[in-house]
Parts: structure tokens; sequence; C-alpha cells
């Protein structure tokens, strides 16, 4: 039973990195950006969210300064890709070399190469903060847990009615869509898709220094972990809605818990087979849901104002 | 204007890689060292001696087998990010053979890299299924499998084949190892990579098949009206550039690498993207990057022991080059730019 209520626990906090990054990459591909870079901006989101509340020593700063962060590299993708019409794709990897590389580097000046693990206090919980002592299942679930999770779910409302309910939701979800015709509406296209990616960016970070910040005491290089790929992963599984995405993310929140749970277990098999579960899952699942295309119709293409 | 653009195409990561280097250097400067001596520092450390442009080949060799992979399967339109886990299984593959088979040799060595290469196709045939016959997003799974690659890899090194108290494998005999070109560093793992280089670029662009690969990746939909079977030539162009970083793989480990330990090829496979980007997809142009990637790494421990400064410089001059370089393609794309290309050459013209 204990292994049961520690795997749901584990899986609501695993979830809450995955959950800002699919947001991210929904509000980027709601505008027509389609964004393989989060994998980077969270690299630099994590890092400067530990650097920030080592200095600061208040994990809060620390994300904020993550998400600043990240929305400043995320410019550098916005300006290429919306402004240059540089290819998507494309440009995503190279934000994808070039992040994290920028991160280790800082990580390696700024402690020196051979100095020993440097570690940040964690995020305290809110039953910690209220002072309420939460020893039932329930209780834990629903109380202890980091401010940030609570805004991951905030989050998924809000975007949920943000683009089914608001005006101005439909409007960005139409520069996704037929950024043309939006344009004859008198949305302004570059505009919207400038904010989107400060949105995405803003997100990206958060989800980077969540891990930081609310997860491990420590910063090391690739602690994302394929997390940004699992992210788009979920986008598509959650098939371009906030509700399906959150179903998405706790769901491979819910196996990367299963795999550190499984891990400590620990049965006569080598632990990385564990590790592999998160990876082959999201394989696994994006094999089964086969090809029904879903996404934003003008994703990946770039607009041009001039063109006819 | 044909040529022009040509020009402006060699133009593009030739200026990146200056202005790269110019924020290096305000980097260097910045630490509290002279740009000046650690450039030279790098330089020397590179290319200074015929020790070190061996060991700068030597890096070289699995950076230009991971970059033909990608350059070759983005030929085709199909974006392979698995470059590393299919160098991985290559790697892992070329390991077992070489070490528990108990044959040495010439014939272990041909073995071992027959055997790495079909290793490295089948990892790639993975994403390459998926996404002709399930729609899938071949970058995300390729990635994904990167990591399954790595942590597999890591079961080796640390449980089922693990030599003793460190977590590595046992080394290949040395009567399997590949020869050492002229005593130096670099061996016929590099050799073998320049020929693969070549053939690469003599079937892109001298073969019928060649053409009608790239056509694939210009313009699917025109190819496909044309008549050209587009899911073989996905399915064949990431079998095929799976098979290169699966050779490049078992090559590094015969060369070089000898066994498994961890964190061996760690970021080969972005590299490899990135070399292929920066060389526009030219497997020559993709060849000379990776010397390039490899001379800066190797000449940036001669800096940090120099001036001090970390060798992460080199990481980020890298990948400034390639922010740059894929930026200023697009920019010299756009028809403002052609404008303004045009006006600069036909007042030429006039004077």
């Amino acid at each position: 039973m204990e292994f049961v209520t520690n795997l749901i626990l584990a899986s609501v906090r695993m979830a809450t990195p995955l959950i800002f990054l699919s947001l991210a990459e929904l509000y980027s591909q709601r505008a027509g950006l389609v964004h393989i870079g989060l994998e980077g901006l969270a690299a630099i989101g994590s890092l400067t969210g530990f650097l920030v509340s080592h200095i600061t020593g208040s994990p809060i700063v620390g994300v904020c300064a993550g998400a600043m962060a990240a929305i400043l590299v995320n410019m550098i993708y916005a300006y290429a890709t919306v402004t240059l019409c540089a290819e998507q794709i494309v440009y995503g990897m190279a934000i994808n070399i070039f992040a994290p590389a920028l991160a280790s580097f800082i990580y390696r000046v700024y402690f020196g190469a051979g100095s020993e693990l440097v570690q940040v206090p964690l995020m305290t919980n809110l039953s910690a903060l209220l002072g309420i002592n939460a020893d039932s299942f329930i209780a834990k679930l629903f109380l202890e847990q980091t401010l940030m999770v609570y805004l991951a779910y905030g989050l998924v409302i809000f975007t949920a009615i943000y683009f089914s309910k608001t005006k101005s939701g439909l409007n960005y979800k139409a520069v996704g869509e037929y950024p043309r015709a939006a344009a004859t509406l008198g949305i302004n296209v570059i505009g919207v898709k400038y904010i989107a990616s400060i949105i995405c960016g803003a997100l990206a970070g958060i989800g980077g220094a969540y891990l930081t910040t609310c997860y491990t005491t420590t910063y090391v290089d690739g602690n994302v972990a394929g997390r940004g790929f699992i992210a788009l992963a979920a986008v598509i599984f959650g098939r371009w809605s906030a509700g399906g995405v959150l179903l998405a993310c706790l769901f491979f929140g819910f196996c990367d818990a299963l795999q550190i749970r499984l891990q400590v277990a620990s049965f006569n098999v080598p632990y990385q087979f564990f590790q592999m579960i998160p990876y082959v899952a999201t394989v696994v699942v994006l094999a089964i849901i086969g090809m029904k295309k879903a996404g934003p119709k003008s994703c990946g293409k770039p607009y041009r104002k001039e063109e006819r | 204007m044909k040529n022009t653009s040509k020009i402006v195409n060699v133009m593009v990561p030739l200026v990146s890689v200056l202005l790269a280097f110019i924020i290096g250097c305000i980097i260097i400067a910045a630490l509290g060292a002279n740009p000046i001596t650690a450039l030279q520092a790098l330089w020397k450390g590179a290319f200074g001696s015929v020790r070190n442009f061996g060991t700068t080949l030597s890096r070289a060799t699995p950076l230009i087998f991971t970059g033909l992979c990608a350059c070759f399967a983005y030929r085709c339109g199909v974006f392979n990010l698995g470059g590393e886990g299919q160098f991985i299984m290559g790697a892992v593959v070329c390991t077992v053979i070489g070490t528990q088979f108990n044959i040495e040799g010439l014939p272990a060595i041909i073995l071992c890299l027959v055997a790495g290469t079909i290793a490295g196709g089948i990892w790639a045939m993975i994403p390459g299924v998926l996404k002709v016959y399930r729609g899938q997003n071949e970058m995300i799974i390729s990635i994904m499998l990167n990591y399954v690659a790595t942590l597999f890899m890591g079961v080796l090194f640390t449980d089922w084949m693990r030599d003793g108290s460190v977590p590595q494998t046992v080394a290949i005999p040395d009567a399997s190892r590949l020869t050492r070109l002229f005593g130096l560093r670099a061996t016929t793992a590099f050799v073998i990579a320049v020929v693969v280089g070549l053939a690469v670029y003599y079937f892109l662009f001298f073969t019928s098949k060649g053409f009608q690969l790239r056509a694939v990746g210009y313009n699917m939909t025109a190819a496909e009206f044309n008549g050209f079977a587009v899911k073989k030539y996905f399915l064949a162009s990431f079998l095929v550039s799976g098979m290169i970083a699966g050779l490049g793989g078992s090559a590094d480990i015969l060369g070089t690498q000898f066994f498994l330990i961890n964190g061996y090829a760690s970021g080969y496979g972005f590299d490899g993207v990135s070399m292929a980007l920066i060389g526009q997809l030219h497997p020559l142009a993709t060849m000379l990057v990776a010397i390039f990637f490899a001379a800066l790494r190797v000449g940036s421990t001669t800096m940090q022991a120099a001036t001090g400064v970390p060798t992460s410089v080199s990481d980020i001059i890298q990948a400034l080059v390639i922010v740059f370089t894929v930026a200023g393609l697009a920019m010299v794309k756009l028809p403002e730019f052609k404008a303004l290309l045009n006006r600069i050459f036909s007042r030429k013209e006039v004077a």
C-alpha cells in the first residue's frame, strides 16, 4: 500500500515539470511555431534557477530568474524563426545545442571546474507554509506540494478556458491555423507569435527551474534528461488541448515515478532497465496513437506579411 | 545570380565562425585572460605539430560519422536526431563481439565493423518504420531511443560486462585494434570515415538514385507526384544513415576508445546535427566542419593549460557558430536581402 501511495505522490511531483514544458509547447504551437528546443530552454532555466536561488537563498526568486533567462534565449529563436523565417525545426535544434552549452559554461565558470557539489535549499511545501501537519494520504496529496504544483494545475485550467472560451484565445489559435485569414481580421500575427515565444520561454524556464528548486538540490549537466522532447510527445498525445496534455503529462510523470520507485525496490535487474521506462513509454504511446493529424494547420510554416 | 548565391552560401558559415570567435574572445577577455594568447594556444594545441594534428583527426573521426549520418538523412527530408543512439548501438555490438567471441586480428575487425554497421541500421529503422507506417514524429522517437541506447550501454559497463571494480567493460585486445597512421593518434578509422564521406558525396550528387533521394528531400509532394516511392526512400535513408553512425561507433571503439565507459559518445549525435547544418548538408563540407569542431576541442585543452580559460569556451564558440549560421542562411533567403545584393551588384556593373 505504501508503494502505491508513494508512487501516486511521486507521479504528481514528476508530472509537474512536464506540465510546464508541454504548456510551453502548446502555446508555441498554437501560434504556429513548432519548438523542439524546449530541452535547451529548460536547461538554461534550470541553471539560472539554481544559480539565483543559490545566491539569493530564495527558490521563488530562482524560478522567476529561470523564466527570465529562458525568455531571453527564446527571443533568439523568435527573431530567427518569425522575423528571419528560419526553419523552425532546424532553429529549435540550434537552441538545443546552444542553451545547454551556455548553461554548463556558466556553471563551470561560476563554481570552478573541480568544485564539490553545490546544493541549494528546496522550495517548502504548502503544508509547511501553513503550519498544517499532513499525515494522511489525501492531505499529503493536496497539501504537501510546492507552490509550483498548484501553479501548474492553475495554468492548465486557465489555458483550457483561454483557448476555448475567450475571444483573445480564439484569435491566438487563428494565428496557428490560418495566419493570413487572421491578418485580414486585423490580428497582429507577428505580434502574437512574439507573445507566444515569451510565454513559451517563461513556461519552459519555469519547468527547467522546477528541477533544481523543487526536485533535486543540485545542478548537473543534462538534468533535463529528455523532458523537453517528452513534453512534445505529451502535446501530440494530448491532442493539443490543455486537458489532454495534463492527462498525458500525468501518464509520463507516472512512468518516471514508477521508474524511481522500482529502482529503490531493487530487484535483481540492472537499474538502467527501469530508467528506460519513460523513454520506451513515449515511443510506445506515439506508436499506438498513430497518424491522426490534429495539430494547428500552419504549424512549422513561416509567415511573411508581404507574400501573396 | 547562381554564382552569387553560391558565394553567399559559403560566406555565411565563415562569417558565423568569425562572429563566434569574436564573442569567444570577449568571453575570454572577461575571464581575465589575453584573447590573443588564448587563441594562439588553441591553434598550437590543434595544429601546432604533426602529433597534435593527428590527435585532432582522431577526435574528428567519430564526429565525421555522426555528421554524415545526419547529413544523409536530412538530404532525404527525414530528421534523424538519433545518430547518438545508433553510434552507441554500433559501439556496443562491436565491444561485445570484440571482447566476448574469442576472435582476434583482421577477422575480428571485419566482423566487428560489419556487425556494428548492421546494429546502427537496425536501431535507425525503429523511428524509420514508425514514421512511415504510423505517421509518427521521427525526431521525438529517435531522441528517446538515444536515451535507451545510452542506458543499455550503462547496463553493459556497470553489470553484464563489467571489468572488476571499475564501471567499464574489458578492452578490445591489441590484435583487434585498428592500426595507427604514421604512429599518430589517428587510426585507419579516419581513413574509413573519409571513404564513407566520399561515397556519400558520390552517391548523392553523381547517381540517379542519389538525385531521386535529394528530390524527395527537396519536395516530397512533387516527388510523390512523379511516381517516386517516397516511403521507400524514407526507410532507405534511415537505414543508411543509421548504418553510417553504427559503423562510426564500431570504428571508434576499435580505433581509439577500446572499451565502454560512462559518458562515452555523449553529445556526438547533436554535434553531428550541427555539423551537417553548418556544412549545409554537403558531405564534404560536413567533414571539414567536423575537423574544425575537433580542432576546437583538442586546442581548448592546450588553451586551458596555458591561460586557465575553461575548455567549455570551445563549446560556446561551437554553439554560437550553429546559431549564427542557421539564422544567417535564413536571412540571405529573405527577399529584402536578395534585393540588397542585387542592388550592390548592379551598382558595380554600372561603375
